[in-house]
């Protein structure tokens, strides 16, 4: 038998990564939001008996009463009437031990409608509210009337088109800077190849969206450091903006201590529209009482675009950074926390929650 | 172990004191303390400097420079904390293969194990032992948060918010 050749990986020429970069900064697809898998999953049903109306005219009196007497409580969310039928209660509310049936649970606890009904009927209703329009028409159409009230940034959300051309633009403008940075990082360090961007290190942009500038970018460092992974690194380095820092935090601290300067020169020259530097820290006590002019605050108000999805450390990280949206590129199958192994942006008791994109690919 | 965890608890009230969010600990091999520190998210304007992550780095420092095999070194550690690590410093700790780690309270709001349990996720190596010291622990987060946090900025209410 013989041995197969050594598998040849073509030679990725620095024009082919220009084409990949410029890609991505010019795809028309829109991004999509990581969301919580309760969109995805079926509405979970209840059982519960309706009842028909002898007489229709009676309808409004007997509402009243079942409202006062049998109140749905938990189903507040779904319609007390449909045509000429009631919702009366949740079939579980029946004694199973005495074998009662819905007349008889109508007579004992609200004897006045014991004649109201003619004949009744057990269905299935959704048992929690609607979230999305689309889980509205769904149980609507089916089964029964249900309140519904949009919420129209989740509508947006969930439509291909959350954001407009203009922002679009923006956010892959600053992904495929993102991907400039690691192949200006790797190729200071190995001979790189295209499919070397996609595995072993991640690179965190940090950006102040209204002023577009970047604030911090993190050049992961997990070889070196246990702890220093990118999005590690990028808080950090926010930090030396705002006169801190815990890492190598000896040198000067300026608006423009986040960023590797040799980096910056480099990106400068490529991407000539966008910013660098934070905005000004100020201490407390340089903050004049009722002036307009406030300091920046960890990444309150600032986006973080990221090769790869973070780990739970890093994921944690920015929650406690209280960034306001995360933006990565690839999926981290092994170790991703905002999409493949959990979203932590959806835990609701956590004190900050963030929005997360992705699909730039 | 109760020794141990007071020396936790008095670098969480220093960090009281320095109006730092109170949480202590130190990192132990042995029953011998080889690491100590508290949180100074404050004093260094970066929300992840816990306790856990500056003995972490302090630990690493040390292997570096005394050419220890640090992963070896990291495995033999026990980590007495004065409150449940959160998300984060559990899966760092995890992710180092701590041998143990002893905690004081509860942590209801970042929690890597009450809030979010970080071993549903990752393989994690340690055994998580809580309730050590608890009131005592709690009682200064209690004090820290009747107060508010200096650096934060005040909070902006909305003015002549139409409705």
């Amino acid at each position: 038998m013989s041995s197969e050749p050594p598998i040849k990986r073509p030679k990725i020429t620095e024009n082919e990564i220009d084409k990949f970069i410029t890609g991505i900064m010019t795809a028309e697809k829109n991004l999509q939001a990581i969301l919580s898998d309760e969109y995805d999953k079926p509405i979970p049903f209840v059982k519960v008996f309706v009842g028909t109306a002898r007489d229709p005219k009676e309808l409004s009196k007997i509402i009243q009463v079942l409202n006062d007497k049998i109140p749905l409580k938990e189903l507040s969310h779904l319609k007390r009437v449909r045509k000429k039928e009631v919702l009366l209660c949740q079939s579980q509310h029946l004694n199973v031990l005495t074998q009662e049936t819905i007349q008889e649970y109508i007579e004992h606890n609200s004897p006045e409608l014991k004649d109201s009904f003619q004949y009744f009927r057990e269905i299935d209703v959704p048992l929690t509210p609607p979230k999305l329009r689309r889980q509205y028409l769904e149980c609507n159409s089916k089964m029964w009337s249900v309140n519904f009230h949009p919420d129209k940034q989740l509508e947006r959300l969930f439509s291909d088109s959350f954001f407009p051309e203009y922002d679009l633009k923006l956010h892959r403008t600053f992904m495929s800077l993102v991907f400039e940075t690691a192949y200006w990082y790797l190729s200071k360090h190995t001979k790189v190849e295209l499919q070397d961007l996609f595995v072993g290190i991640n690179i965190a942009v940090v950006v102040d969206p209204p002023r577009r500038s970047i604030v911090a970018i993190g050049l992961d460092n997990r070889q070196g450091h246990p702890l220093q992974h990118a999005a590690m690194l990028a808080i950090d380095n926010v930090a030396k903006t705002q006169n801190g820092g815990a890492w190598d935090a000896d040198g000067a601290k300026n608006i423009l201590s986040g960023i590797n300067l040799d980096l910056m020169m480099h990106l400068k020259e490529r991407y000539r529209q966008v910013m660098f530097g934070a905005k000004q820290y100020l201490e407390k006590n340089e903050i004049r009482e009722g002036s307009k002019s406030d300091s920046p605050y960890l990444c309150t108000g600032y986006d973080v675009y990221l090769l790869r999805e973070p780990c739970l450390m890093c994921a944690m990280g920015l929650v406690h950074a209280r960034a306001k949206r995360v933006f990565f590129a690839v999926d981290n199958e092994f170790m991703g926390a905002l999409k493949s192994k959990t979203k932590l942006q959806c835990v609701e008791s956590l004190n900050h929650h963030f929005d997360v994109f992705t699909g730039f690919l | 172990m109760v020794n141990l965890m007071h020396r936790a608890l008095q670098l969480a009230g220093e960090a009281l004191a320095a109006k730092e969010v109170p949480v202590g600990c130190v990192f132990t091999i042995d029953g011998e303390i080889i690491a100590e520190s508290r949180n100074t998210v404050n004093a260094t304007r970066n929300p992840t400097r816990h306790a856990e992550i500056n003995c972490i780095d302090y630990v690493y420092d040390y292997c570096k420079a005394n050419n220890i095999d640090y992963q070896i070194y990291f495995s033999n550690i026990t980590v007495y904390v004065t409150v449940e690590p959160c998300i984060m410093c559990a899966t760092a700790l995890s992710n180092l293969n701590i041998r143990e780690v002893i905690y004081g309270c509860a942590n209801d709001r970042f929690g890597g194990k009450t809030v979010v349990d970080v071993s549903n996720y990752y393989i994690q190596s340690y055994s998580l032992t809580g309730n050590i010291l608890a009131n005592e622990a709690m009682a200064l987060l209690k004090q820290f948060y009747k107060g508010v946090n200096p650096n934060a900025p005040e909070l902006k209410v909305k003015k002549d918010k139409k409705v």
